[in-house]
């Protein structure tokens, strides 16, 4: 830092017999020192009492020493201030060190594995109680953001019929809370076979939140097609992401590409997609959870499916709430067929409630 | 060497780019607009579950709001006029904020790596602008506060407060 032969203007000192200084610092000093930053007058280079001034140079003029302070005799504030940063800088490299070879341990960490949905669990999803879903409406004491309503788009068809478009991962944690939702509502329009269970991923935010997984099931309707594409799996692959899955096809892409980005999709960012997307007829998307994932937290599959009979539980107002807003979405699109569903009171209180967010 | 030239400007634009990061953040822990969601094709790089981990918040206050109460006072002590100022206990507040914003940036990545074990890209530009001002800050501080070389002055120039 410091450099004790220097002058203040950096440049050496004037040779002795030069331009040697004068007692005493001179107006032009004086002037120097109250206009210049403290900073710089700290930096000032020391004098050696008696000993000649080296070197040339223009330099800023020199002055005489007015004040000298012992010599130190230990390492010199430059020196401290470097090792305080070198300490820093040693402790983020060993910090990220151990975090990457760490991570090159766990890659076995542990995951759900996908297994065939118990009966007695897709039973109570698939046939909540028309009563439940007409009392819980889209009122839930639990926050519920309805899908994105669309306006003036062509209503999505796919394989000849309306379609429902649905892109996740298993290993993501809000995929995990909209299955259930999706899962109750399509039931309504048709049929689930070979659903699984699983749980989102165990190292991500609300970690191990229990689902369905799409992956291998079918469905049918009279009404609509659904198509799932879960891209990622839950079973991490050692390099900090998840083994592949399903492959979008191309007509799929391009819907995302057209509803899952701005302006159609106001909160995305160009260029970027994520999970879960769910087009519904190109009536309404969904780009996000629609209630937090936390609220499954700790909860089996048992216990949700239990709680599905009971309109007072959080939960099943959070599930069927927005299940019956992605079967208002749905009837928007099958011109309200079935009526039993599209007419109920729980749909169309979600309808309502679209119709409003789309004003 | 002596003379702090770039520093100062440096520290003050370093300071603004970080508020600016700061507030960014914040209004996002706030808003209910934003959108969560997994992000598609990699899962080391991830925001949200960053941002909406536990670790997010230190003693109840989220820590976007810290990096605000962080970045703010920083502004004003990397102001030209504070780096200029006679005021001994002002270099060094500036000093200690700096040490403390390296500690908490410190507790930060090692929570991204080993506890929510994802990055968040936003949190990082923080990190680095913090680490650029504890390294400018501490690297000037014998100047600034007449310490280490400082101390063997003669001139009648030493630093803040050597007296």
């Amino acid at each position: 830092m410091a450099d004790n032969k220097q002058t203040p203007g950096g440049g050496n000192q004037p040779k002795p017999g030069g331009n040697t200084p004068k007692p005493g610092v001179s107006a032009k000093d004086r002037s120097r020192q109250q206009s210049r930053p403290v900073t710089a007058k700290a930096a000032k280079p020391p004098a050696k009492k008696g000993g000649p001034a080296r070197g040339g140079g223009s330099g800023g003029g020199s002055r005489p020493p007015v004040k000298k302070a012992g010599s130190r005799k230990g390492p010199s504030g430059a020196v401290l201030a470097w090792g305080a940063v070198a300490v820093v800088i040693v402790v983020v490299v060993v910090i990220v060190a151990v975090a990457v070879t760490g991570g090159s341990n766990s890659t076995n960490a542990s995951f759900t594995a996908v297994t065939p949905a118990p009966s007695s669990v897709v039973s109570k999803v698939t046939n909540i109680p028309d009563s439940v879903y007409n009392q819980v409406g889209v009122t839930s004491s639990v926050q519920v953001s309805p899908p994105i309503p669309l306006s003036n788009q062509p209503i999505l068809m796919l394989d000849g019929k309306p379609g429902v478009l649905y892109v996740g991962a298993e290993y993501c944690p809000y995929c995990a809370a909209e299955r259930w939702a999706l899962v109750s509502s399509l039931s309504r329009f048709g049929t689930f076979s070979n659903l699984k269970v699983t749980a989102s991923s165990h190292t991500d935010v609300f970690p191990a939140t229990n689902t369905f997984s799409f992956e291998g099931s079918t469905y049918t309707s009279p009404y609509l097609t659904f198509q799932a594409v879960e891209q990622v799996s839950n079973i991490p692959n050692g390099q900090g992401y998840y083994t592949p899955l399903d492959k979008i096809t191309k007509a799929q892409q391009a819907i995302l590409n057209k509803y899952e980005q701005p302006p159609l999709d106001p909160n995305a960012q160009t260029g970027q997609f994520g999970y879960p997307f769910v087009d519904i007829g190109n009536q309404a998307i969904v780009t996000g959870p629609s209630y937090s994932s936390g609220i499954l937290a700790g909860l089996t599959h048992s216990d949700i499916a239990n709680g599905l009979s009971n309109p007072s539980n959080p939960v099943t107002q959070a599930i069927v709430a927005t299940s019956n807003y992605i079967s208002a979405s749905i009837c928007a699109s099958t011109k309200n067929q079935p009526t039993a569903v599209c007419q109920s009171a729980g749909v169309q209180a979600a309808t309502k409630a679209l119709a409003a967010a789309a004003k | 060497m002596h003379t702090l030239r770039w520093q100062p400007i440096t520290s003050l634009v370093l300071s603004i780019v970080g508020l600016a990061v700061s507030i960014y953040l914040t209004l996002t822990h706030f808003s209910s607009a934003v959108t969560l969601s997994c992000p598609a094709g990699g899962g080391a790089i991830n925001c949200e579950k960053v941002t909406t981990s536990s670790q997010s918040y230190v003693f109840g206050i989220p820590v976007a709001v810290l990096g605000l109460a962080y970045f703010l006072p920083m502004l004003v002590l990397c102001l030209p006029v504070a780096w200029r100022s006679l005021n001994r206990w002002i270099h060094l507040a500036r000093l200690l904020l700096s040490v403390a914003g390296v500690g908490m940036i410190i507790y930060l990545i090692s929570a991204e790596l080993f506890t929510i074990k994802a990055i968040c890209l936003w949190c990082t530009s923080v990190h680095v602008i913090t680490f650029l001002l504890f390294v400018l800050i501490v690297t000037t501080a014998p100047v600034v506060l007449g310490w280490g070389e400082a101390d063997e002055l003669v001139d009648g120039t030493e630093g803040v407060g050597s007296e």
